[in-house]
């Protein structure tokens, strides 16, 4: 630490005006409580973790060293895979409302008064507690008396047993999930969305365009590195999905929860209901490399369409 | 002054559209119907008896009134000291939270310094990992420091975030550099041109991570439970899952506790509401 | 490296408890004031346990015991990181199928001395309830209270469909009829409740069809036997005739629910519930409860909460004081005149009977005579798990009995297989 700090100090600083840069001392400083508390809290747990996953660590005892063993099991399990399956699906529907977003940010733009209205409205089940919602919409979902189902009735839809049934389950915490985001993404697409210069829409007005034109040609391409950063947002999260699974399934007899894990629920259920955490520790660290692939996968597609002006 | 900037440009597009915003309103109203129905759901639920809630098909609003909801949740759920609990647990996060990430962020942002990427990109792969995976290393520490069952205990870990550091960083590089110089110029030090000059600038944004921070510390519900072996110090969630344990499908009763136990939050977010939105506007989060 | 700490604090704590206890020289001076922490899952339950807390503490004044309530989801993962990290409560409530992994890992306080110094006398225990908490010869934990089954009904249901109440006569048979007259669809009505659910449900019908869930030894399953398979059809056949909710409406409303909203005529669960039917205004003068049916034979699975130490308590003498006090007849009293739940300790379950006199609570206690022992070889929380991924497609009438019988039973057999 000292030695990487002595540097920067002697490096002649300053640039125009000659007034001195602020040395490399301060900045070590100011980034010292963060660094010791990112060390001690993230970074040592997360190695101690990724060590576990090297070893067969029962809940109380004595670990061992088991090479590669947990990860060829892992590739081996077909729970493993049903989880895989169900975390990318949950992640495409959750990505299905980004286009939503657009919309509705690009919508909300337009509106002068009430603007500040819709937000608070749209960012309510941001700041609801994740139990309370879990709560909420598996009243909904019922399938006997929920809300979801009596709604449906008036179209003569039959109802389904949205929780309760494997086949829906996923696809009901989809739309949960895209409600629950909708309010932080709006902001960070509203955000993008003041950054346009309204000169392009007047001009593009003049010429005739409508408003559905100026949403592809001007607001779409202007707005795309928000749309690339809550895309980047948005996956990550989805891959995390656990706090919906935990709270609306976790119920004595929930026979649709053996289908519906996530990858982070299997991980949760490994490491803390069955005494297996090294096995539960090769689990997250598959899903963290899901998750930086996934990452570097959307930075590489960036080029083709996200567009720095 | 950046809400002003904000209300300024929203004032100068509405003048600069063409045609009424009327349609525009019947599609939003239509979303915001969707976005509110859960609430009103609860609301309503709320007031029913167990036995209307599993009525079919369902009744919309209450047949006959009752509070029975309220009165199991608050003789069953010891709320106001629950409640201490959450707030203590949140104004210490918020606080500790709000310094430890805006003098990295500035440091990140604005203090070039050998290494700086580097732990920088460190604190960007810290977001990518899933929460869950930190909880029982971050356990260890707590216990060896002897700060199990305390109210600091609950707050810790969120004290460090990566996600805030990153957050304050954009809020800092987004700043123009000519004020810091000024002070530098009149023979202020870093730490003064950070405290006096360039921290109140990034208000809005401490006004948005405050929100979010409050946010991620008011719904915790694993890491309370695991760091309050004896039982005290508890926050809300932990009472409102207990809840739903305990009374199944008592709908009423549990959307009762959900809304009693949400409702602070909403309040505070309410009040602060303009400098969030702000904060969120004026700086960074452009991607 | 970490599994250094787990081994080391393990071993640390309990070699030093072991030779502080046998030693003697861990006893903290008598005006020492000392807490214990006391843990359980049950809201319903709590205000008893701190009546029992407050009862030993009169007689301890230098004890202090803070009763603390877990939400039943989160009990068992906080316990583990609790033990593991060497925090746990110091006394704490225990299930049989969770006691293995704490026993052989050393977690638990052994109380073979206290039971020989405070002749505490086992034999007032249910043994199937003693037995599950003796690990290698050592008791680790006094059954605090047992459950057998019964079979739950609603008499204004019956009434209405003018079906006979339940007695000790029935057999599979008479369910059988009974669910098939109580059934109304129009009214949303079922004739009982038929979950994926071992101990209130076919873990009983197995070894009523006589056949074993786990065979002696504790090495493979019986599930794909013809008694298995039978024990396993009593459920599927209700389903399929439509006279229970379906497996996908049990899971969003619970079949408790379910029966205490008045949907289902008749429940086959524990005794445990019987506080909870009482308490409720609308279930009081319509709920009884009656033996299970029988089959080839009369059978029910029994099991009970066991009262543990944590090895790792920082004042082992009091806190086996607190657990022999837990064990005794006055805490036994307590749990059964507050109508709690029955307790384990013989000849004091008279006051939990007289609580509730509306119910024949008398079928729990009658059934000691002919129960069994939950089974809880190997590593039971994992192969339990496995229930509802292998005999949903049964219960939904997708796959044949006897085929998801087998599979079933080879995925237990190969957990049971692993230690």
């Amino acid at each position: 630490m000292t030695t990487v700090a002595t540097k920067p100090v002697r490096r002649p600083t300053g640039r125009r005006t000659g007034v001195s840069k602020p040395s490399g001392w301060w900045g070590l400083a100011f980034i010292a409580p963060a660094t010791i508390g990112l060390i001690a809290l993230y970074a040592w747990p997360f190695v101690s973790t990724l060590l576990k996953s090297f070893q067969d660590v029962p809940a109380f005892g004595p670990a061992t060293f088991v090479g590669l063993d947990n990860y060829t099991t892992l590739i081996g399990d077909g729970d493993f895979w049903k989880a895989f399956r169900n975390s990318a699906l949950y992640t495409v529907i959750i990505l299905l409302g980004i286009p939503l977003a657009v919309v509705l940010a690009s919508l909300i733009e337009q509106v002068g008064r009430g603007r500040a209205i819709y937000r608070v409205l749209f960012f309510l089940p941001v700041v609801t507690l994740p139990v309370a919602i879990g709560m909420v919409w598996r009243f909904i979902y019922n399938g006997d008396f929920g809300l979801l189902n009596y709604v449906l009735s008036w179209f003569g839809i039959d109802g389904q047993f949205w929780v309760a049934d494997p086949r829906f389950t996923i696809y009901a915490f989809g739309v949960v999930g895209i409600w629950m985001g909708l309010g932080i993404n709006l902001i960070i697409l509203g955000a993008g969305l003041q950054a346009i210069p309204k000169a392009l829409y007047e001009a593009s007005s003049l010429d005739g365009a409508g408003r559905v034109r100026q949403f592809f040609h001007i607001t779409v391409p202007l707005l795309s590195p928000s749309i690339f950063f809550v895309t980047i947002l948005s996956v990550i999260s989805a891959l995390q999905m656990f706090d919906l699974l935990f709270i609306m399934l976790r119920g004595v007899n929930n026979t649709a929860l053996t289908d519906s894990k996530t990858i982070v629920y299997l991980f949760y259920e490994k490491a803390f209901v069955q005494f297996d955490q090294g096995y539960g520790a090769a689990i997250a660290i598959v899903l963290l490399m899901v998750i930086m692939i996934a990452t570097a996968l959307q930075f590489r597609l960036q080029r083709s369409w996200v567009f720095y002006g | 002054m950046a809400e002003s900037t904000v209300r300024r440009t929203s004032r100068a597009r509405r003048g600069g559209r063409t045609g009424s915003t009327w349609p525009i309103h019947v599609l939003l109203v239509i979303a915001v119907v969707f976005m509110v129905v859960p609430f009103v759901w609860q609301l309503l639920t709320v007031f029913k008896t167990t036995a209307e809630v599993t009525r079919i098909p369902p009744t919309i609003l209450p047949a006959d009134f009752s509070l029975h909801s309220f009165e199991t949740f608050f003789s069953t759920v010891p709320f106001w000291s629950m409640f201490a609990v959450s707030a203590g647990s949140l104004v210490l996060r918020v606080a500790g939270q709000i310094v430890v990430a805006a003098l990295a962020g500035y440091a990140f942002a604005r203090i070039p310094f050998r290494g700086s990427k580097v732990l920088f990109g460190l604190f960007i792969v810290m977001l990518m990992v899933p929460s869950q995976l930190f909880l029982i290393g971050q356990f260890q520490l707590i216990r060896d420091l002897k700060l199990l069952d305390t109210l600091p205990a609950l707050a810790i870990p969120g004290l460090f975030s990566a996600f805030g550091t990153f957050l304050m960083r954009q809020a800092f590089l987004t700043m123009p550099g000519d004020y810091e110089e000024a002070a530098r110029l009149d023979g202020a030090n870093t730490f003064q041109v950070f405290w006096h000059v360039m921290l109140p600038m990034a208000r809005p944004m401490l006004a948005a991570l405050a929100v979010l921070t409050g946010l991620y510390s008011w719904n915790d519900l694993l890491w309370p439970l695991i760091v309050s072996p004896s039982g005290e110090n508890r926050p809300l969630p932990v009472g409102l899952a207990g809840l739903q344990g305990q009374f199944g499908t008592d709908y009423p009763t549990l959307m009762a506790g959900a809304l009693v136990c949400s409702i602070p939050l909403v309040i505070v977010f309410l009040a602060l509401q303009r400098q969030f939105f702000a904060g969120i506007a004026s700086s960074g989060l452009k991607g | 490296m970490k599994r250094k700490w787990i081994a080391a604090t393990a071993v640390a704590v309990t070699a030093g408890l072991l030779t502080a206890c046998s030693g003697g020289s861990g006893d903290t001076p008598k005006n020492e004031k000392v807490t214990l922490t006391y843990a359980n899952w049950s809201e319903d339950q709590s205000p008893a346990m701190k009546q029992i807390a407050a009862e030993f503490e009169k007689a301890n004044p230098n004890i202090t015991i803070k009763v603390q309530t877990l939400p039943w989801p989160e009990y068992w993962s906080t316990l583990q990181v609790g033990a593991a990290g060497g925090t746990a409560p110091d006394a704490f409530w225990m299930l049989a199928d969770h006691f293995r992994e704490y026993a052989k890992g050393g977690q638990l306080l052994d109380l073979t001395d206290t039971i020989t110094s405070n002749k505490i006398d086992m034999n007032v225990y249910p043994k199937p309830v003693s037995d599950s908490y003796t690990y290698e010869g050592k008791v680790f934990a006094l059954p605090k209270d047992f459950d057998t089954n019964g079979l739950w009904y609603n008499k204004a249901l019956f009434d209405a469909a003018g079906v006979k109440y339940p007695d000790d006569t029935w057999t599979w048979q008479d369910v059988q009829e009974a669910a098939k007259k109580l059934t109304d669809p129009k009214k949303g009505v079922w004739g009982i409740a038929a979950p994926i659910d071992a101990q209130g449900g076919f873990y009983n019908t197995i070894l009523q069809a006589g056949g074993n869930i786990i065979n002696p030894d504790g090495s493979a399953s019986d599930f794909a036997s013809p008694a298995g398979i039978a024990g396993l059809k009593f459920w599927t056949d209700l389903q399929a005739a439509g006279e229970s909710p379906t497996l996908k409406q049990l899971s969003d409303t619970e079949a408790v629910s379910m029966f205490e909203n008045q949907k289902v005529a008749m429940y086959t669960s524990g005794a445990y519930w019987a506080l909870r039917f009482y308490k409720n205004p609308d279930l009081k003068d319509k709920v009884d409860v009656a033996p299970l049916p029988q089959g080839v034979k009369r059978a029910t699975v029994t099991s009970g909460i066991g009262n543990a130490g944590y090895a790792g308590s920082k004042h082992p003498e009091e806190l086996k004081k607190f657990l022999a006090f837990l064990g005794g007849t006055k805490a036994a009293e307590i749990q059964a005149a507050t109508g709690t739940v029955l307790p384990a300790y013989q000849g004091t379950q008279k006051p939990w009977l007289d609580s509730m006199p509306e119910f024949h609570l008398q079928v729990f206690i009658d059934a000691i005579d002919y129960s069994v022992p939950l089974p809880v070889a190997g590593n039971a929380s994992e192969w339990q798990g496995l229930a509802p991924q292998f005999l949903t497609p049964a219960w939904d009438g997708k796959k044949p009995v006897e085929q998801a019988a087998k599979e079933y039973q080879d995925a237990v057999d190969q957990v049971l297989a692993k230690k």
